[in-house]
């Protein structure tokens, strides 16, 4: 199952910047923490001087599930896994998890791109590395 | 026990409860609702809407309810009048404050409302908590990878308690089946018919390991209750229920790096918040009342709360100690799962109707304390009640 469009705004463009050229970025502080990208201020330590910095792309399933959509008159329905990501860097990222049915926690993965429609930013997503 | 510094005239209780019709009819706005459900609650209590002096205004998933609430109500010269908005804890967070204005005299009668209405005729229920627009920014991401609305959410805190615990999709059917044995005995129930684990685990996956039969309903209504004065209650209509104690927790982890997530929740800081006002432990419960938009959110909230172990949650499921004849009388009236889905206002309606002694059928013979918890986000909002038996 495809992922679906997503455009920017104030808040995302930075980010959407980065992943456009293939970049996964988050927040760093001026002590060397990360956060995720979403951060206001630096969840170690508060303060809000933050600079994006890419993160490696890679890290551990913390937990997933698989979505369902509605049933459709044949009985079929899409199935969408999604993970808790933990990045190398520490944050976590919820994501869609790819080329994997049912993955375990622990498992390992690596960011991949993709751009869902004509009209979307480049979105992240994930699979096993 | 009198929560805080409160002089003895002025201990909080909830003397007054409305309930609308609930679950799928059309033809009323959240806000309509709301305002039916206000004027049941004066009513009920015996009061004229004219000695109503505070009004919290509470609006679901539709933000159909706001403060032309006072307007619609007829109600003039407020001594507090405010929205207030912390997902499913606000109902308790709504009862809380109304019982600091009436233990400092800052209001001496104060309504509670909530109204709510993602029913539409030729829409289906699961529209209604869906995306609404186009997916744009950082909620926009998570709909692009297929996490809108709080099922996903949930069902990757369960997971982990899953991973973590071993707990199982059929412990989780226990709390369901359970619930439905209790909606059986309540009119007010969306779903009564009994279902079985069998049933359970044939339901269609919602989102893993979560089945519909894991989830929480949807449901068109209103609710509200009369908070006010021991002493004012006096010689008012309902035998009153003391509000003994009440606590809060908010953890602030709103998805990021959180190693409790689906572990442990704010239920432990709240609980023992409210336990503590009301100079209680755990055992002294009765009659317990859960936020249960899942079953999981009852299986953890059992074990924050403390009335089985950390990790212990779905072994206390299956054990039979829930549903009609077990240990514990937990979520009464089917609550969310098979009951209705008003937020917060269906474990507080169930915990009122309990303390009264009004439960009907499936009134607890033993109702001196009733424990009622809200939860709101994902696991990210929590308040507690503790209720007295009536007097």
């Amino acid at each position: 199952m495809s992922l679906g469009p997503v455009s920017r705004n104030d808040e995302t463009a930075a980010f959407f910047d980065g992943t456009a050229r293939g970049e996964l970025l988050l927040r760093t502080c001026p002590s060397g923490h990360w956060s995720e990208p979403e951060a206001a201020c630096c969840t170690t330590c508060g303060v809000t001087d933050l600079s994006w910095s890419a993160s490696k792309g890679t890290g551990r399933v913390v937990s997933w599930s698989a979505v369902h959509g509605r049933p459709r008159d044949d009985g079929s329905a899409d199935r969408r896994v999604i993970a808790v990501v933990e990045l190398d860097e520490g944050p976590w990222w919820w994501t869609a998890l790819q080329d994997v049915e049912q993955p375990s926690e622990g498992l390992r993965v690596q960011v991949a791109f993709t751009v869902p429609a004509e009209d979307s930013e480049t979105v992240p997503y994930f699979v096993p590395a | 026990m009198t929560p805080g510094h409160a002089s003895p005239g002025r201990r909080p209780v909830i003397a007054g409860l409305g309930l609308t019709d609930v679950g799928k009819f059309f033809g009323r706005s959240a806000a309509q609702l709301a305002a039916e459900a206000a004027r049941l609650a004066v009513a009920d209590a015996g009061l004229e809407l004219a000695e109503v002096d505070g009004l919290l205004v509470s609006a679901g998933v539709t933000r159909g309810v706001n403060l032309s609430l006072h307007r619609d109500l007829g109600l003039t010269d407020l001594a507090l009048l405010s929205e207030m908005q912390a997902f499913g804890a606000t109902a308790g967070a709504m009862v809380a404050h109304a019982s600091m204005a009436i233990t400092s005299g800052t209001a001496k009668a104060v309504l509670c409302v909530f109204g709510d209405d993602p029913l539409k005729e030729g829409r289906s229920a699961s529209a209604a908590y869906g995306p609404r627009r186009t997916p744009s920014g950082w909620r926009g991401l998570l709909t692009s990878a297929g996490i809108s609305g709080a099922n996903p959410l949930y069902a990757l805190a369960a997971r982990r308690h899953m991973q973590r615990f071993g707990t199982t999709t059929e412990q989780l059917g226990h709390i369901a089946v359970a619930q439905r044995k209790w909606a059986a005995m309540n009119p007010a129930a969306q779903m009564k018919d009994p279902i079985t684990l069998a049933d359970h685990e044939a339901s269609r996956w919602v989102a893993e390991p979560f089945r519909l039969l894991d989830c929480c309903l949807v449901s068109n209504g209103g609710a509200a209750v009369l908070v006010t004065s021991a002493e004012r209650a006096e010689d008012l209509r309902q035998p009153a229920v003391p509000v003994l104690g009440w606590g809060q927790s908010h953890p602030g982890h709103l998805q990021r790096h959180h190693d409790d997530f689906g572990l442990v929740t704010g239920a432990v800081r709240s609980g023992r918040a409210a336990m503590g006002m009301a100079g209680i432990t755990v055992q002294d419960v009765d009659v317990v009342e859960l936020y249960d938009c899942y079953t999981y959110t009852v299986l953890v909230s059992l074990e924050d709360y403390g009335f089985c172990g950390k990790g212990e949650g779905g072994a206390f499921a299956a054990s039979g100690a829930l549903g009609p004849g077990g240990t514990l009388r937990l979520n009464t009236g089917g609550g969310q799962l098979s009951g209705f889905y008003l937020w917060g206002m269906t474990p507080l309606h169930e915990a009122v109707l309990q303390a009264r002694g009004q439960a009907g059928e499936r009134q607890s013979p033993e109702h001196e304390v009733v424990l009622v918890s809200g939860n709101g986000g994902v696991l990210d909002h929590h308040a507690t009640l503790v209720l007295g038996g009536a007097a």
